[in-house]
């Protein structure tokens, strides 16, 4: 489960329209959510609140052993309305971070608000489709609409995020600022105060500029004077074909969207995607070390019809480390992750396996085994329609008639209810038969992660670490 | 008199090595390892070579067959090695993130992959020049202090020695870790040897050890001591101590309730849980409660003895150790203000095996017969010249207080009387100590009341050659210290306050027992008078003299090593250059 901050700063992501996941060192996000999920550790609840549009505010409290805590606020100058921040209606993919398929490879400014699934006005579409990636025309055609017309507003990228937070019994104090400076330039610091670390604290910089087609991120930190220097380069796709051209009128985009839409239908059959290569370099200047690794991924777009994969290979040259993940979506509640990796200098070998099972099912229903059909919820409707009131028997008439309910939004919510994803399964394997488990779901208004490690190695104590994490949001 | 040390530990004992070798991993792995070094660290191999280490013999405070106290001089420059295995991380970038707030963490994506690199050490040419305080007692096991930094130098080779930057770096590290493990562990790793093998009461161990120790098991009764007396100096029948029982094994470990002791196991864990019961541990002394000198008061042998020849012993500290501070003796050349007293468990069994079993204590020797030191406080006669000093310290400590303080009490000096024959002095007789908590009465109330009025009894040990008829004489007594419940009661009761007071009298007592000069009279008369007040608030007890005596064994001990010390350093400074910042006292070693 993402800390309720993070979900924050990814609405202001997507409410000022950058694309977070077009970094390198997000290349393979999709193996890492699948494979190497943290799992909750002791008792953590986390109350947490969107008080403003602009502010939100967090506190948290856990117990490992000792009580610790910590209070958080976040600042956005942008307002985040479009999103939702109660507990009861989060999305629960978004916040538990299911299979990520690609954002469409436009120019930050103009997939505003388009296919985020955390940034459409509308809430949100929790359903399967969402979840798969497929945009309807109709957003798609919102989406540019928005995007043409932001596109020509750069005032409106000016925006920033401030967050603080201390954790009490450690006295750490961590603060990060967000800036937006033009459409394709932001620039992120990072600090943290401690006085165990050297220097009582460390700052992190970072220089991000995105060009749809590219983004490169520079960063620095105090800590040794780290310099890095990260690229992604996005070709194949839709990336190769001219549209991709982040300042190309948004009304030829719009008709070569459409147009894409309907002749590469054959195309779509077959093996649909983007690559990516990139790579990353780092140089400590006080302690004259570095390190360096190169990368490229394959992914197919949220356009191709077939199963949507993700490949990746990332190759550390400097200290002879491959690196091979594949994640695919084998049903659209069903999501694989595999990952090997072999260092051709020690002859180390690493393999993990990761799986997504979602359910629509109440939470409750992974260990009782109840279907959806045995939700209550809609039972006590129609025998109550049936009996006179007990003021209309009293004045001997009959009950008014009740107005009709619209039948259309009512099996909409239904369906909606039915389709919306209740709960996550989570599994993991790697080859020193480690498992871990976590389930995640919601129960009423509480969102909740429970979560395990199993150490088969040891099994007189199988159970390493169990931690249940509550989230209640409003 | 004559000692044999054996350096043969090979053919001593077949195991040796293995069980070494296992203490000394569980040593390594026991601290926190740098982040660079990512598997356990395993000692492969390790031996100790066949050249035995120089031994000299400063100091004898007390010898017999259960127990032994000395220091000696020790240069090692033998064929001793030690290697170690391990894994190490070769990507500084892992190193680096791993140690870093994950908040600002650059989040590399795979620059930051493992590459783990197998490391051998090998540590060899080890060359040692330490100062070794040695206690050994038959129901404590062997207990050894560096009293300074004792490694020279080493020879490290590892798997990286054709990268200069890398050798150096490792030769460096290893060098400083060393030093920490020798003035740490090390002393750690031989009392729990030592532990194994003459306690095996109180350590779990192989049923092969104890019959090893029954054969062993020399009935020290069999040649009872010539002058046989009580504290009180009455004189013992030999039936009596004949009737003294060599099986009190048992009796010691009733002094820990079997309940105390679970209950000091659910107070140790009870961190680990969110449990808010205390568990109430009766007649205990709470380190945190005592002071420095306090420790070493509660925790000091109580051996006040009584006619009923009751054999037990205190387990209150399992500490005994020395630490002298190291810069009064830069200060002053020669008596040494304030030497920290931490502990002196005397050996409270008197009866228990031969000497010949020390050569297992970890002191490896071959045949080889030490040199004793031939000037003026030569180990040869150890008890004399505690004697023969202090009672010049005492004789002018009391001129000054006779001087300088009208109303001085009657003086009833204690005395050691020694043996009626010189040649049994080193090996048969003792002083027998006793210690300061015995004379804690409450001291709030004899502060309000008045110290005047209490008359006290100045306890400048003056012990003389001439047995004086009041004087308590203490020889060498087998097996009569009862555990006195009264002094660890009073132990337990004593008010926070009295840890600075004890401090201030560890002070004052200091530099009276030291050898003192002429041109320190002034300092030592004030001294004396603080003393004597002290002594008066604190009431007369017959049993405090003792506790006096160890003290000022102690002090003159730190005397004469700081002096030594000083003599050393300005023959040799620059090996003593860095000796200097270990004064903090060693931790105390629990028996497991």
């Amino acid at each position: 489960m993402r800390e309720f901050m993070n979900y924050i700063t990814n609405a202001f992501y997507g409410a000022t329209g950058w694309n977070e996941d077009n970094k390198y060192n997000e290349l393979n996000a999709t193996s890492r959510e699948l494979i190497d999920f943290p799992l909750p550790r002791g008792l953590r609840l986390t109350l947490s609140s969107l008080a403003t549009p602009h502010f939100a505010t967090s506190y948290q409290l856990g117990s490992v052993g000792v009580v610790d805590g910590s209070i958080s606020y976040l600042h956005s100058s942008v307002p985040l309305t479009h999103i939702a921040a109660q507990s009861d209606k989060i999305p629960l993919p978004a916040l538990l971070r299911c299979y990520r398929r690609l954002h469409d490879l436009r120019s930050p400014g103009q997939h505003y608000m388009l296919d985020d699934p955390l940034s459409g006005l509308p809430p949100p579409p929790q359903s399967a489709q969402a979840l798969l990636g497929a945009v309807s025309d109709a957003s798609n055609a919102d989406g540019s609409l928005i995007g043409g017309k932001a596109g020509q507003d750069p005032s409106k990228f000016t925006h920033s995020l401030l967050y603080g937070r201390l954790y009490l019994p450690k006295s750490l104090l961590e603060g990060m600022i967000i800036k937006r400076f033009t459409q394709a330039l932001q620039i992120q610091v990072r600090a943290v105060s401690e006085q165990s670390l050297r220097n009582g604290g460390t700052i992190l910089g970072l220089v991000q500029y995105d060009k749809g087609k590219y983004g490169l991120e520079g960063l620095y930190s105090t800590d040794g004077g780290l310099l890095g220097f990260r690229g992604l380069y996005n070709f194949g796709g839709d990336a190769s074909s001219s549209n991709c051209d982040p300042w190309t009128p948004a009304v030829g985009e719009n008709s070569n969207h459409s147009s894409n839409g309907n002749g590469q239908g054959i195309e779509k059959e077959r093996i649909y995607g983007r690559f990516s290569v990139g790579g990353e370099l780092y140089y400590g200047t006080l302690n004259k070390s570095g390190g360096m690794s190169l990368g490229a991924r394959f992914a197919t777009l949220p356009a191709h019809r077939g199963t949507p994969l993700t490949a990746t290979l990332t190759i550390n040259p400097l200290m002879g480390n491959i690196n091979a993940t594949y994640a695919l979506l084998a049903r659209e509640y069903c999501s694989l992750a595999t990952r090997v990796e072999f260092n051709v200098y020690s002859y180390e070998s690493e393999w993990a396996v990761g799986m997504e099972l979602w359910s629509n099912r109440r939470p409750a229903g992974f260990l009782l085994g109840a279907s959806p059909s045995n939700d209550p919820e809609p039972e006590p409707q129609p025998p109550r329609k049936k009996e006179r009131s007990f003021q209309a028997k009293m004045e001997w008439r009959l009950d008014d008639p009740e107005p009709e309910p619209e039948p259309t939004p009512k099996n909409e919510t239904e369906k909606k209810k039915n389709d919306e994803y209740k709960g996550v399964l989570k599994a993991r394997l790697d080859n020193n038969l480690r498992i871990g488990l976590l389930w995640e779901g919601r129960a009423k208004s509480l969102i909740f992660s429970l979560g395990t490690g199993i150490d088969l190695h040891k099994l007189g104590e199988p159970f390493r670490s169990l931690g249940l994490e509550v989230q209640y949001s409003s | 008199m004559a000692f044999n040390f054996n350096w043969s530990p090979l053919t001593a004992d077949a195991g040796f090595y293995e069980r070494a070798r296992d203490l000394l991993t569980t040593a390594l792995n026991k601290s926190p390892k740098p982040p660079i070094i990512v598997d356990d660290i395993f000692v492969t191999e390790f031996n100790l070579g066949s050249v035995p280490p120089d031994l000299e013999i400063l100091e004898i405070g007390d010898l017999a067959e259960d127990r032994f106290r000395g220091i000696f001089k020790m240069c090692y420059s033998g064929d001793a090695f030690l290697t170690l295995a391990t894994r190490v991380q070769a990507n500084p970038l892992n190193t680096y993130i791993s140690a870093k707030p994950s908040f600002t963490s650059p989040e590399p994506l795979t620059a930051s992959s493992s590459l783990t690199i197998p490391l051998q050490i090998t540590l060899s040419e080890i060359k040692l020049s330490a100062f070794i305080i040695l206690v050994f007692s038959k129901q404590k096991g062997l207990t050894i202090v560096f009293r300074n930094d004792p490694l020279e130098s080493l020879k490290v080779s590892s798997t990286f020695d054709s990268i200069q930057f890398v050798r150096d770096y490792l030769q460096k590290t290893i060098e400083s870790k060393l030093r920490d493990l020798i003035m740490d562990e090390l002393p750690a790793i031989i009392h729990r040897l030592s532990l194994q093998l003459w306690c095996p009461d109180q350590v779990p161990k192989e049923g092969e050890e104890a019959k090893e120790e029954s054969d062993a098991a020399i009935n020290p009764l069999a040649t009872p001591p010539l002058d046989a007396v009580d504290a009180h100096g009455h004189r013992l029948d030999p039936v009596e101590i004949s009737s003294l029982s060599l099986d009190g094994g048992p009796e010691t470990q009733s002094l820990f309730s079997q309940k105390n002791l679970e209950k000091m196991d659910a107070l140790a864990n009870a961190h680990r849980t969110s449990s808010l019961i205390t568990p109430n541990i009766l007649e205990v002394v709470f380190r945190a409660w005592a002071g420095q000198s306090d420790k070493a008061d509660a925790t000091a042998t109580p051996s006040a003895s009584t006619p009923n020849l009751h054999r037990t012993s205190s387990y209150q500290g399992s500490a005994h150790t020395y630490t002298f501070s190291d810069n009064s003796s830069q200060a002053s050349g020669h008596a040494p203000s304030r030497p920290t007293l931490v502990s002196m468990g005397s050996a409270t069994t008197g009866l228990s095996l031969g000497s010949g079993r020390h050569s297992k204590a970890g002191r490896k020797k071959k045949m080889r017969v030490v040199n004793l030191r031939s000037n003026k406080t030569a180990a040869s006669e150890p008890v004399s010249e505690v004697g023969s000093t202090s009672s010049q310290a005492g004789d002018s400590g009391s001129e000054a207080a006779s001087t300088r303080t009208p109303m001085s009490e009657p003086v009833i000096p204690t005395t050691i009387r020694e043996a009626p024959e010189d040649d049994l002095v080193a090996s048969q007789t003792k002083v027998r100590f006793r210690p300061a908590a015995d004379a804690t009465p409450s001291p709030r109330a004899s502060e309000s009341s008045g110290s005047r009025a209490v008359p006290s009894v100045p306890v400048t040990a003056q012990p003389s050659r001439v047995a004086s008829p009041q004087e308590h004489v203490y020889t060498r007594q087998p097996s009569m210290f009862p555990s006195s419940p009264v002094q660890q009661t009073s132990a337990q009761e004593m008010p926070p306050s009295y840890s600075s007071r004890a401090s201030e009298k560890a002070e004052a007592a200091a530099p009276i027992y030291a050898d003192a000069k002429a041109q320190q009279q002034q300092f030592q008369q004030q001294q004396q008078q603080q003393q004597q007040q002290q002594w008066g608030r604190a009431g007369p007890q017959p049993d405090m003299s003792s506790v006096i005596l160890e003290q000022a064994w102690i002090t003159k001990i730190a005397g004469e090593i700081a002096r030594r010390v000083y003599d050393e350093k300005n023959r040799n400074p620059s090996f003593w250059e860095e000796s200097h910042q270990h004064d903090i006292p060693p931790p105390a070693y629990e028996p497991r």
